[in-house]
């Protein structure tokens, strides 16, 4: 197929169109002939593109409301990927411009591009080199949106550093008096995990082989292009499979399908002591664990937030931080499952040490931005113990329902966070734009001070709380809940975790917003929102409760993917590995489990 | 149209009525009317339409199901004469000796709304609906619309600007703030709605939903005047001890949902698209089974979840071929079920809810909150505080009650017993008018929970019911005394009963109400009715288990302390001579408008616990939703070691245990009531004498058993302090190790830049010029080196995972 072909498909346009449109902008913004001085022009255009990418999205991910569905756009209930773009890139390598999206990666997508728009929004009160920062926060823009489209690795790990740089300018130029201390050390870890995720993209590449892959397989993984007639597809797989040398392959679906074979080819090969596959997982997963963050690589966070400007914040929270969860799910598990099986145990236990220690971290924080990002850090473990309990082994009859409702729940907790985050760093950002400074114990009376604002600030903390009827509820409670069938001690400790968030929310409230007078300087600043301000954290309050009232909203693009991935696993299990040990511990003392009969079935 | 259909619309609408008032008061309250008046209307005409629902509802219950006496030993006819839909399996006349296949009592339950599905898990909003709910929905929008009308009276000081005494200003003031009249009934709304979705609930996430959304309107309404540092300090403490139980539920949610996979009350039918029905069992019939007799049993989830080493080798055998290691697994059953397995986990899943009620309902050890929680306006202790929100935790308890072990309910029944004495003893020397009235309720939930516990699960619930009327007058009377007085210390009142007539009158009557005054054999107030079955049952079930006769001395020593602390308080307000002539000048009686529901609520006081001619009464209704499998004495116990029995409740009604009881209630309460006189209102006693002969024990009990105290040096100092060690980890450990390994990356670089200077560039010093001058600039952006940095960092954390999944897992191999 040829490029000019392609064009002609308009399958082929959206998913490209809404991940370089911000690029493209972005370009043209930086030509000298957009002036300097036109900083109003420049936040309009920047806005306007945004808005642009945020409805196209849109219009892709919800077609009805939109009216007819045409055959670009995404069915929702459908757990497969969708909207696939294939096209050569660097054929020597096989390296593909491949995209596509399926319920994972939609609901993020439409996150992205939602918080994007928000944020340029909140980037006016942004005055130093404003052409500079709109450019380099567009382009960021397009490197969020490569990472959660790209099925092809390599493709995925260019917009993995595309990334990385606009932010290390975003924070290290236009953040606080801290900020180079912050950028670079956000740099360095960031860096150093996408080192390790490069060393494991290689080691899968060239252990992998196409010629394993039945015809289906190949088929469904999309290294047959879709569209081919029959003749043509039969060609290209008779191609591959009587190829003399091993076709190597950056294709993810690819990799999940040779990962996943009984004779995998990752978990043939050993090196020092371990599987490659076991060594690929733990370099990716020191990759994507470093950008969740999880404790103990997690201190990047607090610095990057206090010193970054409040837009960027908003994007750290609400979606940098779902990179490395997103990365978890759609290559550590699928790719190297063996691994994933065995380190289960690891997945879950940093995200229970995460949860906790951050809630007691955020607890002890003088600083509101500080408090806020160590929240981050708790919720974001929910998001690991969802994705990593196991549970469907041989114990549990290798039921898989459990487990999807815990993938299912850190899903909903990614999307969920990613509005109650970005909420509360907006939130913050009003309060600090008005008296410059973040120091909790130097506020209180603000309810009566900005009465409108304090509403919407105390709703999306209580999102953030977890409280029933808003968004952080849904995802903590399926992902708490699902973890007892894999640990009943990471159950636990997870579940007290609920006390802590009471305890570091309310204590914040109290200190900030009740309270009969303000006690900090510029106590006159305090005016109420601007329209600007209210456009901004009304949505995300209508979407805080809209998740919480009516999560089917997101769980009827999230489920049916994900139920697939864990029932294709849990099959896999069952296939594979029957023997493996679950995490599970005895609950009681052995002695209790050989009570007198007569005592156990008296009861009448 | 049928019950099945008019029931949960019904009390569906009255549910949400409330959220609606909730709702349009958000957004238009300040709009309606002068200051937001008309609010008050708003909130008081959706809990009016709330009742009137809950009232229709009641009055289709009854005729479907008619109320009946129940004789001793007749249960199953009044379920089997009204049994035609409840659609809940067969149902039996039988009498005494045949109580094994006792029916399910009639109930309805259904969903409406499905918040997450996959598999065969689903958690949905839906409604269970048995006479208890119709009675609870009937009670609680009953007071509800009796504390709108009050509270509109009693908050008419938010009409206008507000000064707040309690609160200094730094500039030496006090504050003055708008009032915020809109606010307090949109609270209340909210707090309606919460509190009738946990009645209505049909399964126990729901219940979880609205228990926490209960707590956070508590956590509102207790801070409403949020300018106080007491006040917000108060809600906060609400919420955050309620969290505590929290985590119990939560671990008792998972224990359920993660064996079962279900949190249903009942049984759900669904129809496949080939018309064939498939029943999904819910809780109560996954653990008493109709083909049991509704027998406590362990659940095969159970069974097969604690016997999961078994499961597995059976499971990984037979990988191949998923069907015969199901068989398999199902065949074993029995016999692992025999062996003892999932008794405990059926004991911690029942312990687990119950300690969602102990935050709750304020029980031992988390009662601390509930006195503090009368920092909020009064309106809101006597609906939130006394009636409905610590109801909740009973409430439940009630619902829960087939799935707790005996073992679960041995240990609610001493929680019980402990919380009612310790509370107790507190309010024997309080001299807030509201915290004894606060402590006071904290010991009757005790008796509550007791009551449940030794397996009087109606004597509980009735308690439950006229205490919500009587605790509701005495706050509201209470209120009404602040109201006149402006201040909450009972040392400066007295006399005011020739000043305020009708508020003695009624509270007089709530006194005798929580004392159960009655003229025993004959008559008495609706506490007299409740309070008896209470002290029966733990006669009853301390006579079937003498080693925890214990508990009937607690029930029996409470009632003299009730019997003491309320008519204690009842004459250091009302009787004698004014004690401050200031404050005694200012009193008056209330407006007719906070006056009316008094006097309302005292008829109930008196009369809820009447049984009519005929049977109709709050007893028998209860009774009639009263679950399978209980009927009967039943003894048993999974855990603790010494089986427990669990006397039938229509023991306790009758021969000499109903005799006994009757005395000793009658006798300790009349006790209490005299000694009150001596030293309160005849003065024979000086109580200043007793305090100071009695020193160490009235200071013990006037710091509250510093319980306080205990829990900041045991919980909130140590949890401040791990936050603070976790937090220097970070700057003092990581970070410093970060940036440790920084600093030697840049030595190693100053290195390497020196081989390259000396060695290098004397080989390429043509070419080095160039090079020098970008690397130069490239060292300013730190980039230079970044090669060798991520090389340290990435060699240390990898070998640090590496090592850590070395030593923690053997077993470990791709």
């Amino acid at each position: 197929m040829t490029a000019a072909d392609a064009i002609s498909q308009p399958a082929l346009w959206p998913l490209t169109a809404i991940l370089f449109i911000p690029a493209v902008v972005a370009a043209f913004l930086s030509l000298p002939i957009i002036p300097k001085a036109r900083e109003e022009a420049i936040r309009w255009i920047t806005l306007a593109t945004t808005a642009v990418v945020f409805v196209l999205s849109l219009w892709m991910a919800w077609p009805q409301l939109f009216g007819a569905v045409g055959p670009a756009q995404f069915t929702i209930g459908e757990a497969g990927m969708q909207g696939i773009v294939k096209q050569p890139w660097i054929p020597a390598f096989n390296i593909e411009y491949l995209l596509g999206v399926d319920g994972i990666s939609m609901p993020l997508v439409l996150l992205t591009t939602f918080l994007s728009m928000l944020a340029a929004a909140a980037s006016w009160p942004i005055t130093k080199h404003v052409k500079a920062y709109h450019v380099l926060f567009l382009l960021l823009e397009t490197g969020m949106l490569g990472v959660f489209v790209s099925l092809d690795f390599f493709l995925f790990y260019v917009f993995w550093e595309v990334m990385l740089l606009p932010m290390y300018f975003l924070i290290g130029i236009w953040g606080g008096p801290r900020r180079e201390y912050a950028a670079i050390k956000f740099f360095l870890y960031t860096l150093f995990g996408s080192v390790l995720m490069l060393l494991a993209i290689l080691m899968l590449y060239f252990t992998s082989d196409l010629r394993m892959l039945s015809p289906e397989q190949l088929q469904t993984a999309h290294v047959i292009a879709p569209g081919l007639d029959a003749a043509a597809a039969a060609d290209a797989v008779t191609a591959i499979k009587t190829a003399a040398d091993p076709i190597h392959t950056f294709n993810l679906l690819a990799l999940a399908q040779l990962g996943q074979l009984p004779n995998s080819p990752f978990a043939a090969v050993n090196l020092w002591g371990m599987s490659l596959e076991a060594w690929a997982f733990l370099l990716l997963l020191i990759g994507f664990v470093i950008k969740v963050p999880v404790v103990p690589v997690h201190t990047w966070l607090p610095d990057a937030h206090v010193e970054a400007p409040t837009p960027i914040s908003m994007i750290l929270a609400g979606v940098l931080l779902k990179l490395g969860g997103y990365g978890i799910l759609r290559i550590c598990y699928p790719i190297c499952p063996g691994a994933g099986l065995s380190l289960a145990w690891l997945v879950c236990g940093l995200g229970v040490v995460s949860m906790v220690y951050g809630a007691f971290a955020a607890l002890a924080q003088k600083d509101f931005k500080r408090m806020v990002a160590y929240s981050s850090v708790s919720h974001m473990g929910y998001v690991m113990l969802g994705l990593g309990v196991w549970s469907a082994v041989a114990g549990n009859e290798f039921r898989w329902d459990a487990w999807a409702q815990g993938v299912n729940g850190a899903m909903f907790q990614m999307l969920a966070h990613g509005i109650s985050s970005a909420g509360m760093f907006f939130m913050v950002g009003v309060l600090y734009d008005r008296v410059h400074h973040r120091n909790l114990e130097e506020f209180g009376g603000i309810f009566n001070r900005m009465p409108v604002y304090s509403g919407l600030a105390v709703a999306v903390f209580f999102a953030g709380l977890g409280l029933p009827g808003l968004c952080g509820f849904i995802g903590e409670v399926l992902v708490t809940l699902s973890s007892w069938n894999y640990s009943r001690v990471l159950a636990v400790i997870s579940a007290f975790t609920v006390i802590l968030t009471a305890a570091y929310i309310l204590w914040a409230i109290q200190r900030v917003y009740l309270g009969a007078e303000y006690k900090g300087p510029h106590g006159d600043h305090l005016t109420p929102m601007t329209g600007r301000e209210l456009a901004i954290a009304t949505p995300l309050v209508f979407l805080a409760i809209l998740f919480g009232v009516a999560p089917q909203t997101l769980f009827s693009y999230v489920t049916p993917s994900v139920n697939k991935q864990v029932e294709t696993l849990a099959d896999w299990t069952r296939r594979v590995r029957p023997d493996a040990p679950g995490a599970q511990e005895p609950l009681v003392p052995a002695a209790a489990a050989v009570a007198p009969p007569a005592a156990a079935t008296a009861q009448r | 149209m049928d019950l099945a259909a008019q029931l949960p619309t019904l009390l569906g609408l009255a549910w949400l009525v409330p959220l609606a008032s909730f709702i349009a008061i958000l957004f238009f309250g300040p709009r309606m009317g002068p200051h937001g008046r008309n609010a008050a209307w708003v909130a008081t005409a959706a809990i009016v339409t709330s009742l009137v629902l809950s009232l229709a509802a009641f009055v289709a219950w009854l005729a479907v199901h008619p109320v009946k006496a129940v004789h001793h030993g007749g249960h199953g006819e009044a379920h089997a004469a009204d049994h035609a839909d409840a659609g809940h399996g067969d149902s039996h006349h039988d009498d005494h000796g045949e109580h094994a296949e006792h029916a399910a009592p009639p109930a309805y339950s259904g969903d409406w709304y499905t918040l997450y599905e996959g598999g065969r898990l689903k958690l949905s909003i839906g409604w269970y609906i048995d006479s208890l709910t119709v009675l609870m929905f009937v009670v609680v929008t009953f007071i509800a619309t009796c504390i709108h009308v009050y509270a509109s009276g009693y908050m008419h000081d938010e009409l206008h600007d507000v000064t707040d005494h309690e609160v200094h200003l730094s500039s030496g003031g006090h504050l003055h703030r708008p009032g915020r009249f809109p606010r307090f009934f949109q609270a209340l709304s909210l707090f309606c709605f919460s509190m009738l979705g946990i009645l209505i609930a049909g399964n126990l996430a729901m219940v979880f939903v609205f228990w926490e959304l209960v707590g956070i309107c508590s956590w509102f309404l207790i801070g409403f005047y949020y300018e106080r540092k007491s006040a917000s300090t108060a809600a906060n403490k609400a919420f955050i001890v309620n969290r505590v139980g929290d985590f119990g539920m939560l671990i008792g949610l998972m224990a359920l949902w993660g064996a079962l996979g279900t949190l249903q009350f009942a049984d759900a039918t669904t129809t496949a698209a080939d018309g064939t029905t498939v029943t999904t069992p819910g809780l109560f019939s996954l653990v008493r089974p109709a083909e049991a007799g509704h027998a406590l049993r362990v659940p095969d989830g159970m069974v097969t979840f604690a016997a999961a080493d078994e499961v597995a080798t059976i499971a990984a055998e037979k990988a191949a071929d998923p069907g015969a290691a199901a068989a398999e697994i199902a065949g074993r059953v029995p016999g692992w079920r025999e062996q003892g397995f999932g008794g405990w986990l059926l004991f911690i899943a029942g312990l687990g809810i119950f300690c969602g009620c102990v935050g709750k309902s304020a029980q031992f050890p988390l009662f601390v909150w509930l006195p503090d929680a009368m920092e909020g306006p009064t309106p809101v202790s006597a609906l939130v505080h006394s009636a409905t929100m610590v109801a909740a935790g009973v409430y439940l308890v009630g619902r829960f009650f087939p799935v707790l072990t005996p073992d679960a309910l041995l240990v609610i029944a001493y929680t019980g017993g402990i919380t009612l004495f310790i509370a107790a003893t507190i309010a024997l020397v309080a001299n807030d008018i509201k915290r004894v009235l606060a402590y006071s309720t904290v010991s009757q939930l005790g008796y509550m929970m007791l009551a449940l516990g030794v397996g009087g699960w109606v004597a509980g619930l009735f308690h439950l019911v006229t205490h919500a009327f009587f605790k509701s007058l005495l706050f509201l009377c209470s209120g009404s005394v602040i109201h006149a007085c402006h201040t909450n210390d009972m040392r400066k009142m007295g006399g005011l009963a020739k000043v305020m007539p009708y508020t003695a009158g009624a509270m007089l009557v709530g006194c005798l109400a929580i004392i159960g005054a009655g003229v025993p054999f004959v008559i008495g107030l609706s506490g007299y009715y409740s309070k008896d079955s209470i002290l029966a049952q733990a006669l009853s079930f301390a006579q079937a288990n003498p080693r925890h006769a214990i508990l009937y001395y607690a029930v029996a020593g409470g009632a003299f302390l009730t019997a003491f602390y309320m008519f204690r308080l009842w004459f250091m307000t009302f009787a004698g001579s004014p004690r401050d002539h200031h404050v005694a000048d200012h009193a008056h009686e209330s407006p007719a408008v906070m006056v009316s529901p008094l006097i309302v609520l005292s008829v109930l006081s008196v009369v809820a616990g009447w049984t009519l001619p005929g049977g109709f009464g709050v007893a028998n209704l209860i009774e009639q939703s009263r679950p399978a499998g209980t009927v009967e004495t039943a003894t048993g116990g999974f855990v603790f070691g010494q089986a427990l029995t669990l006397p039938a409740e229509y023991l306790s009604h009758e021969g000499a245990i109903h005799v006994t009881a009757t005395m000793t209630a009658f006798g300790t309460a009349l006790a209490g009531v005299l000694v009150a006189a001596a030293m309160y209102l005849w003065r024979i006693v000086s109580p200043d004498v007793i305090a100071t002969l009695f020193r160490p024990v009235y200071s013990f009990l006037a710091g509250r058993w510093y319980f306080d105290e205990l829990y900041h040096a045991l919980f909130v100092l140590p949890a401040l302090g791990v936050a603070r060690f976790a937090s220097w980890i970070d700057k003092g450990i990581i970070d410093n190790l970060i940036n440790g390994l920084a600093w030697a990356a840049r030595q190693l670089a100053g290195i390497d830049a020196w081989i390259d200077r000396t060695l290098v560039d004397g080989l390429v010093n043509a070419t080095a010029g160039a090079t020098w001058n970008a690397g130069l600039g490239l060292k300013k952006l730190q980039t230079g080196r970044l090669r060798q940095y991520v090389m340290f960092i990435a060699v240390g954390t990898v070998a640090l995972f590496v090592l850590a999944s070395m030593l923690f897992r053997s077993s470990f191999a791709g």
